[in-house]
């Protein structure tokens, strides 16, 4: 049975191999993630610029305690609309002007906030 | 599930920008991403299985067809009876009628019932249905149901037919990877006008198909007939040798599935499909996709078309090692990989369970409250415009313990199936080092399915 014992090493390299893997090509989960991300009390605050496709900072996973709030400052260099999934919260962007749009995470998931047009995702909320 | 266009829920819109046209959609819930404890050990599970499968399993072949419970004969009764699947169809008929209804007069926007129909009820729907029940769709397909009743008005035999068919689950195939497109990379599929001409081509390819090549076209050729039927192989539900009704193990099931044209690619599209289903999700192709200066739709495209690739091409290399590690020559590698695809379908019923368990819970419940109003007026016909869906099943840890928990069980499964059919079809001496390279590749698929779960 040497091959079993040999096994326990093999899972661990494997696992390391796999998070490795993972965490270099995607931001960690289990940190909050964004850049920007300024949290007073229950309230998060995070501003997002876009210019033509490129969001800034790049898209990433912004965690959101159930009941907390996201005030997400959006400001495009294009006429646009804003789409909180989940939130069911929509708004026109208009062009160089800062939109705010506050989230609170009622049920635990993941959503999407993004631009319709071109499509482009800015960020995910992780409530939970 | 990704789709596309932009997704909201009706009716709870009060800070909707006058001007601003509602969209349409469905899901616009994600689950959480899978924890990292939950990652680490599904992912020792499905190593420890399949290092003690190759050492410990059985060596004779060992599922029969003569195998299962006898089901009490009351029960097998009503199963077989003529008036259950008289109401199963009748059912799928209104609700096909309702939704073709809706789909031509109700209206263009997040209120329209169409979507969850087609994307939530007959695609993740049928999945869980068939895998509970079986092949359910061969029973209450509306389209092979019209087909038989115009036979039937015309006076003709339900069997005509102008040519023979030989293409084998290969049109199926096609049809899946089209619906698999439709849903994870066109624009705009959620849009009335896109879904009318889906359902109308739909409607016109499969009553063409059968036409020409008569009701077999719905046993082969059929997408949902052959997504029904496959993911049905998994049911504890089945029958016996002599016809009887059983309960039995999933691997019986599968274990009864031959080879045959078409069913490595079907199965390619089942896997890959969904696997780019999770992996879309992630964040940094997004990010990749939206600042790339390619089209997104081609890039997207490609990537999908790779994902099924990816498959038929990993299974196939793995299945040439096998025979050559058994001493046989490199052509039989194309008939041992169609005998050895049956048993990647455990592992594509895990992958499907792991992805659409919070949608079809969730969204499923959602689509009664715009069933209820299908012509978008306002209406109340079923009762059902007040749901709340129930949240009790799709709480962050049991979605993440039943997504680890499918995805090793469709791995266990797999591994048990692939063994059974490589000690059936190797010689015996070979069997045993003959399936390690099956199992080396389900490895490879359980923990990226596992990954695709974990990253956000």
């Amino acid at each position: 049975m040497r091959a079993f014992r040999a096994l326990p090493y093999a899972v661990c390299v494997l696992a390391l191999v796999v998070t490795g893997g993972c965490s270099s090509s995607s931001p960690d989960p289990g940190s909050s993630g964004a850049g920007g991300v300024v949290s007073t009390g229950s309230v998060k605050r995070l501003a997002v610029t876009i210019t033509g496709t490129t969001v800034t900072p790049a898209p990433a996973q912004v965690d959101l305690p159930l009941g907390s709030t996201l005030e997400l400052v959006v400001t495009s260099d294009h006429d646009d609309e804003l789409h909180a999934h989940g939130f069911d919260v929509e708004e026109a962007l208009k062009s160089g002007v800062p939109t705010t749009l506050r989230l609170t995470g009622k049920e635990p998931g993941s959503y999407e906030v993004e631009t319709h047009e071109p499509a482009l995702t800015l960020l995910t909320v992780a409530v939970r | 599930m990704a789709l596309t266009a932009p997704q909201l829920a009706p009716g709870l819109i009060p800070g909707l920008a006058p001007g601003l046209v509602p969209a349409h959609g469905v899901g616009s819930r994600g689950d959480l991403p899978l924890p990292f404890t939950a990652l680490v050990i599904a992912a020792v599970a499905a190593l420890v299985i399949s290092f003690v499968a190759i050492g410990t399993l059985w060596r004779e072949p060992r599922l029969r067809d003569t195998d299962g419970v006898l089901l009490p004969r009351p029960v097998a009764a009503l199963l077989d009876s003529r008036s259950l699947r008289a109401v199963a169809r009748a059912l799928a008929a209104v609700l096909t009628v309702w939704t073709l209804v809706a789909l031509v007069l109700g209206p263009d926007s997040a209120r329209n019932p169409v979507p969850h129909v087609v994307y939530v009820w007959l695609w993740v729907g049928l999945a869980f249905s068939s895998m509970l029940l079986g092949p359910v769709w061969r029973v209450i397909n509306p389209v092979r149901a019209l087909h038989a009743g115009l036979l039937r008005l015309a006076r003709v035999s339900p069997d005509l037919a102008a040519l023979p068919y030989r293409w084998g689950l290969w049109p199926a195939a096609l049809g899946l990877g089209t619906f698999t497109w439709v849903e994870l990379v066109a624009e705009n599929n959620t849009s009335l006008g896109f879904l009318q001409l889906l359902v109308g081509g739909f409607f016109a390819v499969s009553l063409l198909g059968s036409a020409v090549f008569g009701r077999t076209w719905f046993d082969h050729a059929d997408p949902f007939e052959a997504w029904s039927r496959l993911l049905g192989l998994l049911s504890p539900l089945g029958r016996r040798h002599d016809g009887r009704w059983v309960l039995r193990t999933p691997l019986h099931g599968v274990n009864g599935l031959r080879g045959q044209r078409g069913l490595v690619p079907t199965v390619a599209v089942m896997l890959g499909g969904t696997a780019y289903d999770g992996f879309s999700a992630n964040l940094s192709w997004s990010t990749f996709v939206q600042t790339s200066p390619v089209s997104s739709s081609l890039l997207k495209t490609a990537t999908l078309l790779t994902f099924f690739g990816l498959v038929a091409v990993t299974i196939w290399l793995a299945s040439v090692v096998s025979v050559r590690l058994s001493g046989e020559p490199f052509a039989r590698s194309f008939t041992f990989v169609s005998d050895i695809a049956p048993s990647l379908i455990p592992i594509a019923g895990g992958y499907v369970v792991a992805h659409y368990w919070s949608l079809w819970v969730y969204q499923g419940q959602y689509a009664w409250r715009l069933l209820t109003d299908p012509l978008g007026t306002g209406a109340d016909l079923l009762g059902t415009a007040g749901l709340v869906p129930n949240d009790a099943l799709i709480q962050p840890t049991l979605v993440a313990t039943i997504q680890a928990v499918s995805i090793v069980v469709g791995h266990l499964l797999g591994v048990l199936a692939a063994h059974e059919r490589a000690i059936t079809v190797l010689d015996r001496r070979a069997a045993v080092v003959g399936q390690v390279p099956l199992m080396v590749v389900m490895i490879l698929y359980t923990l990226g399915g596992l990954t695709i779960l974990f990253a956000p």
